[in-house]
């Protein structure tokens, strides 16, 4: 039913402290620049027509997408060398 | 039905039987030995591989809150309503630290729907029928603005629009409402797989159509930014304040900023704690399934980015606009800005596309709901011995039953923004954030602190939603109030409320002792990626103590 057993997260954590954080970094930072307005709440500078405001939000998406694929590939490492997920 | 064009009519009906057509064909997709089993019916045999959970988890993403509901709020006070864009990035880092491991869990322990999971792992069955209610009235609300949504194209289509008899006015509802309750009955969630494969090539095709033709229609994108940046700084007559915000702002009207980010974060936090969002993850084939389509879905809402921007061209244009103003419906400006813009074949084809948009998410709400209440609360509390066959037949009657509560919903409510609808759902689903998440990565919450901290959100977050009055409705009129001077939305101060009276009380209980319940989930279950399922029956897993 389950893979043999694992050692537990922590474990993992401990011993591979840089591939942890810069997962949680990725994440983290996906988060903050999409939820702190401040940053983009103005109009320039402009791209094309857009802006400043509108055409953050539409390249964050894309950017968002690189960012949780390389996320995936460092917790794919993380799982190879520390043998869980 | 004097007014109404006989060719976007005509090919209107004919994409929707093709669709429906396909939807029976789906219960022959694929066909399993034996439909009746909630597994079959309600998960769709949980063998859908990356390509398929993208259609079907996109298709939560793309209903009539994003065609209808998000461009009426962007017509109606401008940026706050791209909240719903950053709503969407936010969506799939929040999903990323969680989301697998309520796969693996529920692959592990058979769990079908959010409140086996709780009843899992905090042993209480009282806990379990909370997040069971709360997930099935959270749904009615969102389901009633799909039906909200398909009225709007309706309305602008002419059909019985000009009547002003009830019944007549919301016949083609009705018939709307008939069609998706027959198809979803006899097919379940293979039904909806099958036609969001159409209905996404349907929204393709007329998006990526009007992005790039209306904008040469109305001057270009300098222009529409222009007239919209004009139209939400004048003056409102009434308020004395400005229209709306073309920047979400520190001061003028509120501060919209906290209301921005709050409603952003809160409905990103939502979206995967509905049942029906939670189904279309367990539907997925391996735990790689579910990772991997968390880099393709942003993708996928890049287009949502875009349709907001349809409110602004349809302020944009002066025709659309004056339509929209005469008949007061804010949620019509897409509708209408398609039939001017378009010829009226095309506009046939985009009227499909978000009638069907509408239907496809419809129907897996209502099979989610109907698994919850089926599995969580029948069979646990009324009919332990149900067998698999009986709670399948039982799901299908009461998706049929939790339509008809959303057809109250859509009756009963305001919809000056029909938004609102689905940021109530929120409000109410955001109350399982501590159970649940928080369930995912600990057991320190005691379960009885948890039920306490919910009841409090529920309590407050409903009390706080119903005393929103506006000019033109006394109660419901928003989801969010001013709290501690901030315009803030209502379902996150509910839920932080929530996950304060369960930090407080967990240590409290512990204290006195209060039994914990016993925890049957296994740590490494939460990572694990198993090939193969268990194979649970229904009756199987919810014998299980």
């Amino acid at each position: 039913m389950t893979q043999a057993t694992s050692p537990p997260r922590r474990s993992v954590i401990a011993a591979h402290p840089l591939l942890s954080a810069a997962i949680a970094i990725l994440i983290v930072a996906d988060i903050f620049f999409a939820l702190y307005t401040p940053i983009y709440s103005r109009l320039t500078p402009k791209l094309g027509d857009f802006p400043f405001f509108y055409w953050y939000l539409l390249i964050f998406m894309p950017v968002t997408s690189v960012a949780l694929w390389l996320a995936t590939l460092l917790q794919k490492r993380l799982a190879d060398n520390g043998g869980a997920r | 039905m004097s007014n109404v064009n006989v060719t976007t009519f005509t090919i209107v009906v004919v994409l929707f039987l093709v669709v429906t057509g396909a939807g029976f064909a789906a219960a022959r997709w694929r066909r399993p030995q034996n439909m009746l089993n909630l597994d079959e019916w309600g998960l769709g045999g949980r063998g859908f591989g990356v390509f398929i959970t993208w259609f079907l988890l996109g298709g939560d993403l793309y209903t009539a809150y994003t065609f209808i509901a998000v461009p009426a709020l962007v017509f109606g006070s401008g940026s706050i309503g791209f909240y719903a864009v950053a709503y969407t990035i936010l969506v799939y880092p929040i999903i990323f630290i969680f989301l697998p491991r309520l796969w693996s869990v529920s692959r592990a322990h058979g769990y079908i729907t959010p409140a086996d999971f709780i009843r899992g792992r905090y042993g209480s069955r009282g806990l379990a029928l909370a997040s069971a209610f709360t997930g099935i009235l959270a749904l009615m609300p969102y389901i009633a603005l799909q039906l909200v949504g398909i009225q709007a194209v309706l309305t602008v289509m002419g059909v019985g629009a000009s009547s002003t008899n009830t019944f007549v006015k919301d016949l083609p509802l009705f018939i709307a409402f008939v069609v998706l309750a027959i198809f979803t009955y006899v097919s379940g969630l293979r039904a909806p797989a099958l036609i969001a494969f159409i209905k996404d090539t349907l929204i393709y095709l007329f998006v990526i159509v009007a992005v790039f033709y209306i904008p040469t229609r109305l001057g270009g994108w300098s222009h529409i930014f222009d007239a919209a940046q004009t139209h939400f700084a004048s003056i409102s007559p009434a308020t004395k304040k400005p229209i709306g915000t073309f920047l979400p702002t520190s001061k003028s009207i509120g501060s919209t900023r906290f209301d921005f980010a709050s409603l952003a974060l809160g409905s990103a936090v939502a979206l995967f704690l509905y049942p029906h969002a939670i189904t279309g993850t367990l539907a997925a084939k391996r735990r790689s399934t579910v990772q991997r389509n968390m880099i393709y879905l942003p993708l996928y809402s890049v287009l949502l980015a875009l349709i907001a921007l349809f409110g602004y061209m349809a302020v944009a244009d002066p025709t659309t606009a004056a339509n929209v103003k005469k008949s007061g419906n804010a949620q019509l400006a897409v509708p209408y800005l398609f039939q001017h813009m378009f010829p009226s074949w095309f506009t046939g084809i985009a009227f499909a596309g978000i009638i069907i948009g509408a239907l496809v998410p419809a129907a897996i709400m209502s099979i989610a709901a109907a698994n919850l209440f089926t599995k969580n609360i029948f069979a646990e509390f009324f009919k332990p011995d149900a067998s698999a066959e009986l709670q399948t037949k039982m799901a299908r009657w009461v998706s049929l039953v939790v339509k008809l509560g959303a057809l109250l919903f859509a009756v009963e409510l305001p919809h000056t923004f029909s938004i609102n609808l689905q940021l109530l759902g929120g409000v109410w689903i955001l109350q399982l954030a501590p159970m649940l998440i928080g369930g995912l990565f600990t057991r320190w919450f005691h379960r009885w602190a948890l039920l306490a901290g919910w009841l409090a959100g529920m309590a407050f977050g409903t009390l706080a939603a119903y005393n929103v009055s506006s000019a033109t409705a006394s109660h419901w009129a928003a989801s969010s109030d001013i709290e501690f001077g901030h315009t803030i939305y209502i379902g996150l101060s509910a839920v932080v409320l929530n996950l304060v009276i369960a930090v407080v009380l967990t240590p409290i209980l512990r204290a006195a002792r209060v039994p914990e319940g016993t925890d049957e989930t296994l740590p490494e279950q939460y990572t694990a990626d198993p090939e193969q399922a268990p194979a649970p029956t229904p009756a199987e897993v919810g014998a299980t103590p």
